[in-house]
């Protein structure tokens, strides 16, 4: 059975914002999600253009896919447009940050 | 495997750490020998004069030492974040390390043995330090070409920080020669108000308008009081420096009032980040410099209020002011940041290969924000303290307070330190 996006979302739910201690899916920084056999491409963003972390996050996005045995190449796509905001988040992104933030 | 992204945990990466690393930690050790200092010399320089050699060698100490060295390598470490471009140099930056780190020690050393000589050779190396320190960023800001409060406000403050340097320097040479005395007051009241206003006071506001953004998740923040304040504080600088020179006291209480008004709409701005924040409690050290802008804003309010009762020639008064100011808001803020900043460095430099992998540590996870809050409510609490016993005046009441304030501080800089062993 081939690799899915569904999949791929669950991988990239390890990755998780340091500062916020939430998973960049959840935070909303994936734009897009396409997976082609055993090629995954990611459009991402991140919480403010030019995070100290941007270089990490964007690469442990692309360790945790890589990591899988099915998925031979990956290929992540920092953007700033359009810019991330608080509404992307998910209603467990939102209840961690405001508990626990 | 195509990325867009950089490349963490290579042999760039680590260079982009060790700069600010190297600056911080040394920040770091000049603020513990500043500490170690006043309780071994049993806190007798606090309630002094302002004026005398070994008040400027502690005052330089924490100063450049510290509060400049840290606040150079946080600039080395976020003006890729504020302009999403890399330094101009980073071995321009190396050289102006070895250079500023040499400069101020010997100049900590000379104002304390009161060797003119010394002090005017250390100066000069502490000036060439802060050139290139100007120079590199300066470039850096100059190509990026993208100017708002933000990098209008750290243009700014390299720009007094330079000049700041350079009366410095004449004052260094002048204790050697003699050549200054018939002005060197008016060079001083200057060098006072472009290093302690100009340069940390840009550079905090400035700084703060990205770094508490970011912090608190906050976004679509209206950045007109941000205008405003880089305008009303460059102004507030400006007319200080001109009544130094001029020799007018009148021009001093326009300029304090100017920087009072700047810290009212700074004070302002920093409530409306607050009010756009998705994150409210960033951490305790996020919440002590804004706490700390905002103590400082009413002190400077009652200040300015009291001014017909009050003498600015009485040394009571100036000591008060500058322990509020200068370790008040300038310290709290820098020691408040410190606890975002080095836990992003570290865990940049340590954890940042591992991102993605289970059981990673958060930076939640290197620092202990408990006692992080608990040493910084210990600091705020000594100093005001020690700033009432220099009002009444109480040496036994100002040393005891000025004792917990050192202890607490050094307690607080350990809880830093230890991340570096996570």
């Amino acid at each position: 059975m081939s690799l899915t996006v569904e999949d791929a979302t669950q991988l990239l739910k390890q990755v998780i914002d340091p500062e916020l201690g939430v998973n960049v899916v959840d935070l909303g920084l994936i734009y897009d999600l396409q997976v082609d056999g055993g090629c995954v491409y990611v459009r991402m963003t991140l919480t403010t253009p030019g995070c100290p972390l941007h270089d990490t996050i964007a690469e442990g996005v692309r360790r945790a896919l890589q990591e899988h045995p099915d998925i031979q190449e990956v290929d992540v796509e920092l953007v700033w447009n359009p810019p991330w905001n608080p509404t992307r988040m998910s209603e467990e992104a939102k209840r961690q940050l405001f508990f626990f933030g | 495997m195509q990325m867009h992204a950089g490349m963490p945990g290579t042999t760039v990466d680590r260079a982009t750490f060790r700069l600010p690393f190297l600056f911080i930690v040394t920040g770091m050790i000049g603020f513990v020998t500043f500490h170690l200092f006043t309780l071994v010399g049993h806190l007798g320089w606090i309630d002094d004069a302002p004026r005398n050699p070994v008040g400027w060698s502690h005052v330089h100490l924490i100063l450049l030492g510290w509060a400049t060295m840290v606040a150079m390598g946080a600039v080395y470490q976020l003006i890729s974040v504020i302009l999403q471009r890399d330094v101009y140099s980073r071995k321009l930056g190396f050289i102006q390390y070895a250079l500023f780190t040499l400069g101020v020690a010997g100049l900590v050393v000379g104002f304390r043995q009161f060797q003119t000589g010394w002090i005017a050779a250390f100066a000069l190396l502490t000036f060439t330090g802060i050139l290139l320190f100007t120079c590199n960023i300066g470039q850096t800001l100059r190509l990026a070409r993208s100017w708002n409060p933000i990098t209008l406000s750290v243009a700014s403050a390299l720009i007094y920080l330079l000049l700041a340097g350079g009366t410095g320097l004449t004052m260094g040479i002048g204790f050697a020669t003699g050549w200054d005395a018939s002005f060197r007051l008016q060079l001083l009241t200057a060098h006072l108000w472009l290093g302690a206003v100009g340069w940390f006071g840009l550079l905090i506001t400035g700084f703060s308008y990205k770094l508490l953004s970011m912090f608190h998740l906050a976004h679509q923040v209206p950045t007109r009081k941000q205008k405003v304040v880089w305008f009303l504080w460059n102004l507030g600088v400006i007319t200080g420096v001109t009544a130094s020179i001029l020799d007018a006291p009148l021009g001093h209480w326009l300029g304090g009032g100017l920087i009072t008004s700047a810290l009212i709409a700074y004070s302002l701005h920093l409530k409306e980040i607050r009010k756009h924040a998705i994150k409210k409690h960033p951490g305790p050290g996020i919440a002590f410099t804004q706490w700390s802008a905002h103590g400082v804003t009413l002190i400077a309010v009652l200040f300015l209020i009291s001014a017909p009762w009050l003498s600015f020639e009485d040394p009571r008064l100036q000591l008060i002011l500058g322990w509020i100011y200068l370790y008040g808001w300038v310290g709290m803020t820098i020691l408040g940041y410190l606890s975002k900043i080095v836990p992003f460095l570290w865990w940049t430099y340590k954890y940042g290969v591992h991102a993605g992998k289970p059981s990673t540590p958060t930076l939640g996870d290197l620092i202990n924000q408990r006692w992080i809050g608990i040493t910084l409510k210990m600091i705020g609490i000594a100093l005001l303290l020690m700033t009432a016993g220099i009002a009444i005046p109480s040496e036994m009441f100002t040393v005891l307070a000025g004792a917990v304030l050192s202890l607490s501080s050094l307690a607080y800089i350990t809880w830093i330190a230890l991340v570096f062993v996570r």
